[in-house]
Order: C-alpha cells, then sequence, then structure tokens
C-alpha cells in the first residue's frame, strides 16, 4: 500500500504541475488558435523574475509572489504587442506564430543564460513539513501546489464562464470575424489573453521552481509535457486538460515506478501516439470546422 | 512567379561550377571546412523543404532524421567496423524508414498537433540518448554505451581520404564528396517538386478538403513526403558524422534546430532556392556573430522572429514576388 500511496502522491503533484502549465497553453490555442512556443521559456523567466524579488529586491514571499505574477502579464501583453499583433491579419498566421515564438523562446532562454548563468539555482521560498499518511511523507509543498493549481484552473474555468471578458474571449474563439462584425474589441482580447495567459504561466512558473532548481533550460521539458496534455486533451478544451493532466501524472508516476525514471517520457508518449491514432483530435477535442 | 527549368538550370550549373573552384580560389583550410558544413545544411533544409514548405507539414523531428544519420553511421564504423561509404548508405536507409515511423505516427494530425507531437519525439529521443548508460562493450575500464551517451561518440573512421590525398589537400576530399551529394539531394528536390507528386503535396497544403476531393490520396502523399525527405537528410547526418569525426547528443537540441529552421524560413520556404540562400545567409550571420559567443544563439532567435515578422515568404520567395511585379 505504501508504494501505491507514493505513486499517487507523486503522481498528482506531476498531474498538478501539468495541469497548470497546459492551462495557460490551452487558452492560447483555444481562443486564439495561438501555439506558444515560447511558453517554456516565460516559465523559466517568471521563476528567475521570482528569485531575484526575494533575493534582489528582498521583499516578502507573498509580495514577490504577486509582483511575478504581475510581470508575467505584463510579459505576456509584450509579447502579444511585439510580436504577435503584427501577424494577426496575415496569411499563415498558425505556422508564423510557432516559428516566431520558437525564436522568442532561444532569445529569453539565452538572456538568461547572460544574466544569470548556466548553473541551477536555489529557488529561496520553499514550503517545509510534511504529513504522514499511511505510513508515507507527504511534502505540504507537494499539497499546497496540488492545492493553487485546482484554485487556478476553478478561477479561470469561472472568469471565462461569468464575465464580460470572458464572453468576449469565447465569442472570439467561436468566430473572429462575427465577434468583430458584433463590435467585440478583437485586438483588446487578444491582448487580454495573452496577459491571462502570462499571468499563469507565471504562476507555474514560480511552483515548477519550487520543486526543481532555476536553470535556463528548466522550462523546456515541462512545457513538452503541457503540450503532451493538450494534444491528448484536444487543445482548447480546459476541462479535458485538468482529466488528462490527472491520467498523464499518474501513468507517468507508476511507468517511472515500474520500467525506470528513464522511460517515463518515452513510453509515455508512446501510449500518447497509440491514443491519437485512435482519436486524432484527442479524447475531449472537437474537429475544427474547415472552411474552404 | 516561376522561373523557367532553363534559368533554373543555369543558375544551378554557374553556383555548382563556383563551388567546385571554391577550394582554389580560397584555399584555407578553415574556409573550405565551413563551406562543407554549410552544404551539409544546405542539405537537410531543402529536404525539410519538402516537408515543411512544399507539402506544408509542421514538423520538428526533420533534425531527428538527421542526427538518426550520423549516430547510425557512427555506430556502425565504431562497432561493426564499416567502412564510411557502407556506414552511410545504411544510414540513409534508417533514416528513411525511421521517418516513415514518424510520419505514420503523426499524419493522423494536423496543423499545429504535428508540430507538438513531432517535437515531443525528438525530445523523447534526445532523452533517451543522452540518459544512456547500458554498456554494451568494455574497452579497458570505461564503459562503451551503444550510442555514447552525454559524451557521443568519436574515432569511427573517414573516407581515408588522409591516404591517399596529399597533405595539403587532404581537407578537400570531404568537400567535394558533400558537393556531389548536395547536387544530388538538390536535383532531387527539384525533380520532386516539378513530379506530380509534388503537385499533390502543393494541393494539399494549399487546399486540403478539395485536393482529396479531387482524388489525391494525403496519407499515401503524405506519407511519401516523409519517406522520400529523409533519404538525403539521413546521408547529410552520415556526412556530417565523417566530416567532424565526432557525433554528440547536441545536434538534437533546440539551437541546432533553430538555425536549419532560420535557414529555411530566411530564405523562403516553399521555394526551390530558398533553402540555399537561408544557408548561405545565416552561415554568414553566424560567422559575424562568432566573437560574441554569448549573443550568439539569441542574435539567431532575433533574426528568426525579424524574418517572421518582416517578410514571411522570405529572401527567394520577395525576389521572386519582385520579378513578377516587374514582368506585368
Amino acid at each position: 500500500l505504501e508504494t501505491l500511496v507514493q505513486i499517487v502522491v507523486s503522481g498528482l503533484t506531476l498531474s498538478a504541475m501539468y495541469a497548470a502549465g497546459s492551462l495557460s497553453l490551452s487558452l492560447l490555442w483555444g481562443s486564439l488558435g495561438v501555439l506558444n512556443m515560447a511558453h517554456g521559456a516565460v516559465l523559466t523567466v517568471c521563476g528567475y523574475l521570482a528569485y531575484l524579488a526575494i533575493v534582489g529586491l528582498g521583499l516578502p514571499p507573498i509580495a514577490a509572489v504577486g509582483a511575478t505574477l504581475f510581470a508575467g502579464g505584463v510579459l505576456g501583453a509584450a509579447i502579444y504587442f511585439c510580436i504577435i499583433d503584427w501577424m494577426r491579419n496575415r496569411g499563415n498566421f498558425e505556422t508564423n506564430v510557432i516559428i516566431a515564438t520558437v525564436g522568442l523562446a532561444m532569445v529569453l532562454e539565452n538572456a538568461i543564460l547572460a544574466g544569470f548563468g548556466a548553473y541551477p539555482i536555489r529557488q529561496d521560498i520553499g514550503i517545509s513539513g510534511s504529513v504522514v499518511f499511511a505510513g508515507v511523507n507527504i511534502p505540504i509543498q507537494n499539497i499546497v501546489i496540488l492545492a493553487t493549481s485546482m484554485v487556478l484552473m476553478a478561477a479561470t474555468a469561472a472568469y471565462m464562464q461569468f464575465t464580460r471578458a470572458g464572453r468576449a474571449i469565447r465569442a472570439v474563439a467561436q468566430s473572429r470575424d462575427a465577434a468583430q462584425l458584433m463590435g467585440v474589441p478583437v485586438r483588446r482580447v487578444f491582448a487580454n489573453v495573452f496577459m491571462l495567459s502570462g499571468v499563469l504561466a507565471a504562476a507555474s512558473g514560480i511552483m515548477l521552481s519550487l520543486v526543481t532548481t532555476l536553470s535556463p533550460t528548466m522550462g523546456y521539458d515541462p512545457m513538452l509535457k503541457a503540450f503532451i496534455v493538450c494534444v491528448i486533451a484536444g487543445l482548447g478544451s480546459i476541462r479535458g486538460a485538468l482529466i488528462a493532466a490527472l491520467l498523464m501524472g499518474l501513468l507517468e508516476a507508476s511507468i517511472q515506478f515500474l520500467i525506470g525514471v528513464r522511460f517515463g517520457f518515452p513510453v509515455l508518449l508512446i501510449l500518447v501516439i497509440i491514443t491519437l491514432i485512435w482519436r486524432p483530435y484527442g479524447l475531449f477535442g472537437t474537429a475544427r470546422v474547415a472552411r474552404l | 512567379v516561376k522561373l523557367s527549368h532553363k534559368t533554373n538550370l543555369l543558375a544551378a550549373v554557374t553556383i555548382l561550377a563556383i563551388a567546385v573552384a571554391l577550394p582554389w580560389i580560397f584555399p584555407s583550410r578553415y574556409v573550405v571546412g565551413q563551406m562543407t558544413i554549410m552544404l551539409i545544411w544546405v542539405i537537410v533544409a531543402s529536404q525539410w523543404n519538402l516537408v515543411f514548405g512544399v507539402a506544408g507539414i509542421f514538423s520538428l523531428a526533420h533534425l531527428t532524421v538527421f542526427g538518426v544519420g550520423a549516430y547510425v553511421t557512427a555506430i556502425l564504423g565504431l562497432y561493426l567496423s564499416f567502412p564510411a561509404w557502407a556506414a552511410v548508405l545504411v544510414a540513409a536507409v534508417a533514416g528513411v524508414a525511421v521517418s516513415t515511423l514518424i510520419g505514420w505516427a503523426c499524419l493522423r494530425l494536423q496543423g499545429a498537433y504535428v508540430a507538438l507531437l513531432t517535437l515531443a519525439i525528438a525530445q523523447a529521443i534526445y532523452l533517451l540518448i543522452i540518459t544512456d548508460t547500458a554498456c554494451i562493450r568494455m574497452s579497458g575500464v570505461t564503459c562503451d554505451t551503444l550510442t555514447g551517451g552525454a559524451r557521443g561518440l568519436a574515432r569511427f573512421g573517414d573516407f581515408g581520404f588522409r591516404d591517399w590525398l596529399p597533405r595539403s589537400i587532404q581537407h578537400v576530399g570531404n568537400y567535394y564528396v558533400v558537393v556531389i551529394a548536395a547536387s544530388l539531394a538538390l536535383g532531387f528536390a527539384y525533380a520532386l517538386l516539378h513530379s506530380p507528386l509534388g503537385l499533390a503535396f502543393r494541393a494539399l497544403r494549399d487546399n486540403r478538403l478539395y485536393a482529396m476531393g479531387r482524388g489525391v490520396d494525403r496519407f499515401r502523399a503524405q506519407l511519401i513526403v516523409f519517406a522520400a525527405s529523409a533519404l538525403f537528410t539521413a546521408i547529410a547526418g552520415g556526412l556530417y558524422a565523417v566530416h567532424l569525426q565526432v557525433v554528440g547528443s547536441n545536434i538534437l537540441t533546440l539551437p541546432v534546430l533553430l538555425f536549419v529552421l532560420s535557414m529555411m524560413i530566411v530564405g523562403g520556404s516553399g521555394t526551390f532556392w530558398g533553402p540555399l540562400v537561408g544557408a548561405a545567409v545565416l552561415m554568414l550571420a553566424d560567422e559575424g556573430l562568432k566573437d560574441y559567443a554569448e549573443w550568439r544563439q539569441m542574435g539567431l532567435g532575433l533574426i528568426l522572429i525579424a524574418a517572421v515578422m518582416l517578410f514571411p515568404r522570405g529572401i527567394a520567395g520577395s525576389f521572386g514576388a519582385w520579378l513578377a511585379s516587374r514582368r506585368t
């Protein structure tokens, strides 16, 4: 039973990280058709910003987290206005965005490398202590991470469902042209979504830096995992992302335990490919209606 | 705008003549070495362009096929003592097989989904290689792993130009091998581009449903482009391994992917001359950034962003549009 609890605990923590990471990606893809390859780099930048706010500016942890979330939002908006806005009304939007954000990822990653060096740094905040459940030590930090990502998901879902801005986002997602004709300020909606996804990325960046160490490439692997979660859930489905993240986290933890850490990712990937052959748009995604 | 076959042939012959004469104009070992590397990237970019630019499939696993070519060549040379020539040819077959498999796994998906899945596959293979610690042979007290793990592989034999070329022009041997390979690769791309299959690829890219409605088998056509583009890519990987005499996991990392992607985008994806122009421009830019090693990657990233924002059709595409506007 102890090993089972152990697997479930580490699986749930993984799930929480994946869910938080994929939320931001899912939002961007689902509403704007934007695939943000710089997501991992944004995670990294925000992790370092939190570190800087605490160690460099001496802010108390809560204020530092707040400042980082704000900075994440600013970064998201900056990405939109500096890069994405330029190509919004041009052909090949989807492809161009992917290419430009790959370039952006490189720029951000190397800015961090130049500023902080390649050596891993330990994040200065951390929640110590643990509770014992069924003979297994469960760090409180893991519970906090799990709870935080649940809250983030619920908050995002509520924002999309009940606020005026959320309605505008859903309208743009359904049909950009129709929304524009109905007087929805599409440009502002785009900026809004980018800001929101920046804040979410900042939150998951901070959580990520708690469980690993800060390094210039720390965001890359979590980004890929978040991608896979999105793909298997169907890009753009937030509820699906939650369930897929849960499945993925638990599966990966079991595979790592049963076959070995090294094969966690590859085996997972094979399972994903098999699933996709069976359901090409993911478990919860719906085929986009192709326009001729 | 479409250039006539005659114009293209003329341009090709001129470029080939320059490429052949180059080692005698710039005999420096360094220049010829860099040109060899550039031509290897020309091969990779031109074949990737078939998948990405012509068929419109956003595959990010192309450098993985390149890596398969390089690793298979190195492994065969090191453990089975294959001569380099034979190893590269076997590597080509292996590359085609792997690429077909990747294509088969991804082609049910479209657009961004393909980009995500191919990137994940590439990363999974990279992770498997750098965490490889299982010994397959002991040499003295050190343990040799199949892929060399994080250290990479070395000492797996070369084409043997050292034995039968005079010392002063040894480095030219590899260069001419790569010139021949690049000519064949570009010829192959050109032939494919203007064959009925090439038309099918472009039709599927421009309007998938219409093309399928007209009876183009999407799955079959796109699987063929995955397989076809892998042939010379894997050969390029093998040549890269033999030329540098070392293979490391670094060829599977994001910076290399970005470098070749930039060549294709800056040069103009979907055009025949684009990858060649792009490779030349990017190698020059890389040369210029050499003294600022810290800023090299960042510079590449900025070039890529600027290229997509300012002239998404690339140099060759924009030049073609300019020609067309003059003609009318």
